[in-house]
């Protein structure tokens, strides 16, 4: 942690809270209404420039997380700044930093080709036609897309439009890039690219906020961790001080310490204690 | 040395934003790009008035002129043919907002700086002007079956009903993107559009029908369309009847348009 005390964050998060009201069919009492706390008053700061990965079992909090820092959810309570700018009353500014990937993706499936979705999206940032022509080229090329940059996206295999909605992300030059479960069904080449091109970003200057269920890929690129359940971050660190904190040598049984090996998806109550 | 840069301005300069013109005409040139490279739809879309044109108009061949308010079968009918096809033109972007929502484009377009009411615009100027292009070649199929072309009754006829495609271009998305359910989606749009035409007198004339459905019909805003669209098409465009209808539909075309925008604003996908 004090390594990281001379950067500036570049995301801070104070307090954050999270609750949503869900209805069950059949209940009693309160109209059948629960309140879920999806995020319990979070802390915490991200230092500019380091590859940031939140971890967790599937429920704990972190794609609310993610939604919110990324302006896609308004927060129940707390603060949270991200580039310099909040969350809730500067969107646009945020929104101008940052880019973002979410588990569905974010190609443009219909009838657009890849260098035509990245074309778009540079234009939409101000880009004139020449610089968003030399954008899509560039990105195209970085994420091995060149041969297939004038098919449509819906001929395009998992891996390849996986790299597209990364490279989509990419456009803008965020400051903070915010991946959520980025290699989640690929194989190993599209992972080795995705990191690849994760740490080409981080030579760049900019921040990449992941989430993962790899805990092998967290540990070959991020700085730091952060482990996230029952809407609370449990713990902090870097890879290796977590391993070493807890004797063990893998983050999966790092992982499997905190949270424990019962199963999670069984019980969306399980969030509620 | 890194703790005296400030994170908003280090890593890269402060990022541009396209202008709001720039914005709309790149999502529906985008719009149009999906329209085109999917040509069966506008075939489909043509083909409903020019069945409509050739297997029902001739029914209507018997009935005395007066009843029309002495137009020509054709010259009443084609209007109002329009105006359903103006209905049809604008319905469908619910559709594709919903698909947009499960691939992720429009939570990636709500995570950038573009303008929310930018996506919207640029869905309903291509469906506006898909419309205005489709009901042209529509009017000129008519002509043979004995529709007279009156121009500029014509060209407010188009610009008139392409600001009606615009409503319920705008109606769609909104809902789409609100419901997110393609099952409630048809239910609330087709449950709309067969009461709002029949009570406009898309097919027949409201006037030959009894008093009940005449004040009914005064307050669906498509009957004044369809009303003006009968005049500017027949050559009368300084009439009241013309003028009411371009107020309605203004009118209405500003309050769908604001409150979609609103829900592009606020929804939360």
């Amino acid at each position: 942690m004090n390594a990281t005390a001379t950067h500036v964050p570049i995301i801070e998060v104070r307090g954050l809270r999270k609750t949503f009201t869900t209805r069950k069919r059949g209940a009693k009492g309160e109209n059948g209404r629960t309140a879920v706390e999806a995020v319990a008053g979070i802390d915490l700061d991200v230092p500019q420039g380091e590859v940031f990965a939140f971890l967790g079992p599937n429920g704990a909090g972190k794609t609310t997380t993610l939604r919110i820092l990324t302006t896609l959810l308004p927060a129940t309570g707390g603060t949270a700044r991200v580039a310099g700018f909040d969350v809730t009353s500067q969107q646009r500014e945020v929104r101008a930093r940052i880019g973002y990937v979410g588990q569905q993706g974010g190609t443009d499936l219909d009838h657009a080709t890849g260098r035509e979705n990245l074309h778009l999206a540079a234009r939409l940032y101000g880009l004139s036609k020449g610089d968003a022509a030399a954008r899509a080229a560039d990105l195209l090329e970085c994420f091995d897309l060149a041969a297939l940059a004038d098919r449509e996206t819906s001929t395009y295999s998992g891996g390849q439009r996986r790299r597209l909605d990364v490279a989509l992300g990419m456009v803008g030059h965020p400051a903070v890039l915010f991946l959520d479960e980025p290699t989640t069904g690929l194989d190993p080449q599209n992972r080795m690219n995705l990191w690849e091109q994760v740490r080409r970003l981080k030579a760049d200057g900019a921040t990449i906020f992941l989430t993962t269920h790899y805990l092998d890929e967290a540990d070959a690129l991020a700085d730091d961790v952060a482990v996230m359940d029952h809407g609370q971050i449990i713990a902090r660190g870097t890879p290796q001080e977590l391993k070493d904190r807890m004797g063990v040598s893998t983050l999966d049984e790092v992982f499997l310490t905190l949270t424990g090996r019962a199963l999670r998806d069984t019980d969306s109550e399980g969030v509620l204690s | 040395m890194t703790s005296m840069i400030t994170p908003s301005t280090s890593v890269r300069p402060t990022p541009g934003q396209a202008s709001l013109v720039t914005e709309v005409a790149l999502l529906t040139q985008r719009r149009a790009r999906e329209l085109l490279r999917e040509p069966q739809w506008i075939v489909s879309g043509l083909a409903t008035p020019i069945l409509y044109l050739v297997l029902f108009a001739p029914l209507l061949k018997d009935i005395p002129s007066p009843l029309f308010g002495g137009l020509s079968v054709v010259q009443m009918f084609v209007p109002g043919m329009l105006v359903l096809f103006a209905f049809g033109s604008g319905q469908g972007i619910g559709w594709t907002v919903i698909h947009e929502l499960d691939t992720g484009v429009i939570e990636r377009f709500r995570v950038s700086p573009v303008r929310r009411v930018s996506l919207l615009l640029g869905s309903v100027i291509r469906d506006g002007l898909f419309f205005i292009a489709c009901a042209l070649v529509v009017c000129l199929v008519a002509v043979p079956f004995g529709f007279v072309i009156h121009p500029l009754g014509l060209i407010l006829t188009l610009l008139l009903l392409a600001l009606l495609t615009g409503c319920v271009s705008a109606m769609s998305a909104a809902l789409g993107l609100t419901l997110k359910n393609i099952g409630a989606l048809a239910a609330s749009v087709m449950g709309m559009q067969l009461p709002l035409t029949l009570l406009a007198g898309a097919l027949l004339p409201i006037s030959m029908g009894p008093t009940w459905l005449q004040v009914l019909a005064h307050l669906d805003p498509f009957y004044y369309a369809v009303s003006a669209a009968r005049d500017l098409s027949s050559g009368v465009i300084l009439s009241g009847t013309v003028g009411l209808g371009f107020l309605v539909v203004i009118a209405l075309f500003l309050l769908v348009l604001a409150w979609a925008s609103r829900v592009y604003r606020h929804a939360v996908a």
